[in-house]
């Protein structure tokens, strides 16, 4: 039974070194931030084809799917609308036909008038705002398998090039995957659901692994500030990957439960 | 009025105070501020009801058009907008736990949902038959791992209980590794990019374009 290292008063036991952790990460991506020089950051195949994805869509005269998952507002999704912001401006630029499914949860109704936003937004800035129509973001349903059916509806009539979803999707994803994959669209997913990844990167032509779809924003901005945060989220995983690796050697070969105490803590 | 609305202070500075009500309760044991965080969801809660509305709305301006305009399969969307009034009326004069709300839950849309959810399994075979095709090294170890849990998982374990301890190390060890190894990556990258949101990096999900920045 792991034993704390530390108990403060007022602060719940466990989080003391979760709460320790955020305040690092925070002061190590302000101090990355306030450096001058650009980071070096190792290309996202996934992010990088959106591009391509949307260039080919434009040239085969098909439509772009993109859907931002059926989750509420936490960071997958907050993630997978920054790439919607992205594809709808490129849409627009390109005079190529966006589709944004929406619904699939009991929380896609308040999303939902975000995303709206967003594409409108974009189409505005584009100096295009006549070429915005509501209608081709349809609200399909707030239940899950009503929206895949819907979904697959729109990917089976409108035959896509290229169909984006980000978001956080859970089985559904299977099924619009592989139907993306059958009416010949180049597919590009993101999860953040781990028993669906593997199932992903069998179906679709792309998918964003692990914390490529929270950085998907900052890498498509190509902003100096945001693209250091990147770099945190590196230094953050070598920091993870040490101390998983010290603990199961101090847990194995010494028999010390440090590292159980002191992530505890 | 529209310009506090459309100031990106005012959007963050709520941004800012939403987070602290949702960050500062679950680090620190402070029983005030976790009545008012509660009280706050409530409200949050209420307000998102409210958009149900809109979205019915866009539902039926949509299928209106496709039952205008003869668009391929504008049928469906008249037996959709059916369903769709029929469920609201029962629901709001009868209530959810009426027969007749109940009958149409159970008759149609569990069926139907369970049919969908049933097609997986085939969307499964049919991306697992691409995948499973070893044309490399990894690829070939894949193949072999995947059929060992597989052949664990299905019902033939009956038939293969030799294959038992195999899967279980499988999943135990590298299944277990890399669902942790996900899971760290996935909430630092969630962790990194509310930085990026509080600190006003990253503001296209509240609708600011890179321009408007």
């Amino acid at each position: 039974m792991p034993k704390p290292l530390l108990q403060i008063p007022g602060i719940p036991s466990g989080r003391i070194l979760g709460l320790v952790l955020v305040i690092i990460i925070a002061v190590l991506a302000i101090r990355q931030m306030r450096k001058k020089a650009l980071p070096f950051i190792r290309r996202v195949a996934a992010i990088d084809a959106i591009d391509e994805a949307v260039g080919r869509s434009t040239e085969m005269g098909r439509p772009v799917l993109v859907s931002y998952g059926i989750g509420s507002f936490d960071y997958s999704t907050i993630a997978a609308l920054s790439i919607l912001g992205y594809v709808s401006r490129m849409c627009a630029d390109t005079d190529t036909k966006l589709i944004v499914p929406t619904g699939g949860g009991h929380t896609s109704y308040l999303t939902r008038e975000l995303a709206v936003d967003i594409v409108r937004t974009q189409y505005t800035l584009a100096g295009k705002p006549e070429m915005f129509r509501e209608e081709d973001m349809p609200f399909l349903s707030g239940e899950q398998y009503s929206y895949t059916a819907g979904y697959i509806g729109i990917l089976v009539r409108e035959h896509p090039g290229a169909v984006i979803m980000t978001g956080s999707h859970a089985s559904e994803a299977m099924n619009i995957a592989e139907t993306s994959n059958l009416v010949g669209a180049i597919t590009i997913t993101a999860g953040t659901y781990v028993s669906n990844m593997a199932a992903l990167a069998c179906a679709s032509d792309y998918v964003m692994l692990m914390d490529e779809q929270p950085a998907a924003g900052a890498y498509l901005s190509k902003d100096r500030e945001q693209l250091a945060t990147i770099r945190v989220q590196d230094i953050y995983k070598a920091l993870a990957m040490t101390l998983t690796a010290l603990g199961l050697i101090l847990l194995n070969i010494l028999g010390s439960e440090f590292f159980l105490d002191l992530l505890s803590t | 009025m529209s310009w506090l609305f459309k100031s990106k202070q005012v959007n963050l500075a709520v941004l800012v105070f939403f987070f602290l009500a949702g960050f500062v309760p679950y680090f620190i044991l402070v029983p005030q501020v976790d009545d008012a965080v509660n009280k706050l969801n409530l409200i949050a809660a209420t307000v998102g009801q409210f958009t149900v509305a809109i979205a019915i709305y866009s539902q039926w301006r949509r299928s209106l058009r496709f039952i205008k305009e003869r668009r391929k399969g504008w049928a469906y969307h008249i037996y959709l907008l059916a369903l769709m009034s029929g469920m609201t009326f029962i629901g709001f004069t009868l209530g959810e736990k009426h027969d007749a709300y109940t009958w149409l839950v159970r008759a149609i849309v569990t069926p139907l949902s369970s049919v969908a959810y049933g097609i997986l399994a085939f969307y499964m075979f049919s991306a697992l038959a691409r995948a499973f095709r070893a044309r490399s090294l990894k690829a070939a170890f894949l193949v072999i791992a995947g059929c060992i849990v597989l052949l664990y998982q299905a019902p033939l374990t009956g038939a293969f209980i030799q294959i038992e301890p195999y899967a279980v190390f499988l999943t135990d060890n590298f299944g277990m590794s890399l669902s942790r190894m996900f899971s760290i990556a996935i909430i630092t990258g969630g962790i990194i990019l509310n930085i990026r949101m509080l600190t006003g990096r990253e503001l296209a999900f509240l609708g600011f374009a890179k321009e408007e920045s």
